[in-house]
């Protein structure tokens, strides 16, 4: 496959309007071991607005507060290792167009 | 929120269907609550988008009268655009009868649009409360009973609260979590099931969405992309113009996704390089992105509609039609259909399976249920004809490019050269099987 041109996603995240819960982590890994074990780690590249990410140790880190919701991540990842909630009510990212 | 709340009806989320099964059950008397976890309804919601003016119309007769209608141009030109890597083959279709009388359809933003239907529904009688998830379902007996949602009953009681309601109508979109607790599915969908897509909304300078696209003030484009929009991978992309913005996104399979390492910004940031679309959004500035899944299990993860005291509509059930872009309207014409089956639940004062049942009989014979059976197969041939999203595309490309640059050379040399394209890309036997079988499938529409 050809190469896709770079970008910085972090340009498009910042068009969004978010209202961030602050007491509720709606996105949690559930065993950090399991992702140690994923060759793959195919959340670093289908999640459509960057969440998952690695840190310099190589783990992944989850930015939940840039999440648009849409559910990929709950059924995407190959080893089912990320509890996955909606935000609380009103709560989460707040599509101005939509 | 008090201790016990008890409605009628109870419709969890703001978005079409939700909205069209709420005001059918309150324009019919019954106490109509809608819970919504946005702010307002419509903040959670990304569509491409395109609403089609009959199913609003059988919701709000008197659209027409409405001082500013809560769309962005009527569609008058609609159709295809194959992409190759440079070039484009515009197939698209408009006539001077689209551009007189009332559009069949429009251009719309979610966050406009559901929440100028939610005031309809105001109206029309309905509670809407939003900013509020519901959380689980009450169950009494193997019957639903109402919902849990993710407030406090009180101050000091912060137990969630919970609302009574013999009739449940899940709307919960394409993330269908409450329908699987309900038990009227017992699997997660899978990756392969849905399309995810990426769009933006790309503000063009004054007056050019008219000039680019060769519109007039009340004329709007609504193509898909196809060929190099997807890298030649099954899906498509899409571009619709808005008043002074277009929407430009693209969708794959979530498993090509995840399966091919494909990042949806790049994917899409590719698509706005192709030269024909550079050249649309220069100078333009991007609003807002977004993503959203599109469900396309189709009839093999359809869940059962209705079960003692809950029914499920709209993308939460899969009712939507990729191919033809048919979403919102098949999420009303389902609402509508719930709420009436939840009326007459009512006028028997009867809320078990049979009672319910009504529903699912109701959209059974109906073209949606029709439709979801043709998808399957249309479905089934895309997948084992993929040349529809590579091939196809480019050597339309191609064979276009050379027969209208053929001044100056002797014709046949052209058409030699075109057969020959033909033969190495796809062979001229497999090209006419291929057109046979797409025929027949249409055939049997
Ligand atoms: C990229 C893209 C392009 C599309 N293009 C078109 C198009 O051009 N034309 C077209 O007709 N259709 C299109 N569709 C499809 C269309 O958007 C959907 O079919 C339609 O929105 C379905 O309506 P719905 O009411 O079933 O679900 P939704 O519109 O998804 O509404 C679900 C609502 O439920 C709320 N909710 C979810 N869970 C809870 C909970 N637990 N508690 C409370 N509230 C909850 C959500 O916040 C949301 O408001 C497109 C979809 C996508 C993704
Ligand atoms: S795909 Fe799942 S298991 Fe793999 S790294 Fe990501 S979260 Fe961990
Ligand atoms: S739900 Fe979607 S946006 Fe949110 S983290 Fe998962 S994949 Fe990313």
């Amino acid at each position: 496959m050809k190469p896709l041109p770079k970008v910085n996603i972090d340009d498009k995240v910042f068009t969004l309007k978010y209202y961030v819960d602050e007491e509720f982590v709606h996105l949690k890994i559930k065993d950090p071991r399991v992702c140690k074990e994923c060759l793959e780690k195919p959340c670093l590249s289908f999640c459509p607005v960057g969440v998952y990410r690695l840190d310099r140790q190589g783990n992944i880190t989850v930015g939940y507060q840039a999440c648009v919701e849409c559910g990929s991540c709950r059924v995407a990842c190959p080893f089912l290792n990320i509890e996955w909630h909606y935000p609380r009510g009103g709560y989460g990212v707040a599509y101005k167009f939509g | 929120m008090g201790k016990e709340l008890e409605y009628q009806v109870v419709v969890v989320g703001g978005g079409p269907g939700g909205l069209a099964a709420a005001m059918t059950c309150a324009r019919a008397g019954l106490s109509t609550l809608l819970l919504e976890r946005g702010r307002f309804a419509g903040a959670k919601n990304l569509f491409g988008g395109v609403v089609y003016t009959e199913s609003i119309l059988s919701l709000v007769p008197d659209l027409f009268s409405e001082k500013r209608l809560p769309f962005e141009r009527p569609v008058t030109e609609e159709g295809w655009w194959l992409l190759s890597e440079k070039g484009v083959v515009k197939l698209t279709h408009t006539e001077a009868e689209r551009m007189e009388g009332p559009p069949r359809a429009y251009t719309a933003f979610r966050a406009r649009f559901d929440p100028w239907l939610a005031q309809k529904a105001k109206e029309a009688g309905v509670l809407l409360v939003p900013k509020t998830k519901v959380i689980d379902l009450l169950k009494e007996e193997g019957q639903v009973k109402g919902v849990v949602v993710d407030r406090p009953r009180d101050w000091e009681d912060q137990e969630p609260a919970v609302v009574r309601a013999p009739v449940v109508i899940l709307s919960e979109g394409v993330n269908r979590l409450l329908a699987q607790k309900a038990g009227l599915i017992d699997r997660d969908f899978k990756p392969q099931e849905v399309a995810l897509s990426v769009k933006e909304v790309v503000q063009l300078p004054k007056g050019e969405v008219e000039k680019r696209l060769g519109l007039k003030e009340n004329q709007g484009l609504a193509v898909e992309l196809l060929g190099e929009a997807t890298l030649g991978l099954p899906g498509s992309g899409f571009l619709y113009t808005n008043t002074t913005t277009v929407s430009l996104g693209v969708g794959l399979f979530l498993s090509d996704f995840a399966q091919k390492g494909i990042k949806p910004y790049e994917l899409l940031e590719n698509l706005k390089r192709h030269p024909v679309l550079a050249r649309i959004l220069e100078g333009g500035e991007t609003l807002e992105y977004g993503a959203h899944l599109i469900p396309e299990w189709g009839l093999e993860g359809l869940p059962k509609l209705s079960a003692p005291g809950v029914m499920v509509v709209g993308d939460a059930a899969g009712l939507v039609n990729p191919l033809f872009r048919e979403g919102t309207n098949l999420a009303i014409y389902s609402g509508i259909m719930a709420g009436k089956a939840a009326v007459a639940a009512h006028e028997k004062g009867h809320f078990g399976s049979s009672s319910l049942a009504l529903y699912e009989e109701t959209l059974k014979s109906s073209y949606i249920y029709r439709d979801l059976q043709y998808f399957r197969k249309l479905k089934r041939y895309l997948q084992e004809n993929r040349a529809w999203f590579d091939t196809y595309p480019q050597l339309f490309n191609q064979v276009l490019g050379l027969y209208l640059s053929a001044q100056g050379r002797a014709k046949e040399e052209v058409f030699r050269e075109i057969s020959k394209l033909i033969r190495q890309r796809r062979g001229m036997v497999n090209l006419l099987k291929d057109a046979l079988k797409a025929f027949k499938l249409f055939k049997g529409w």
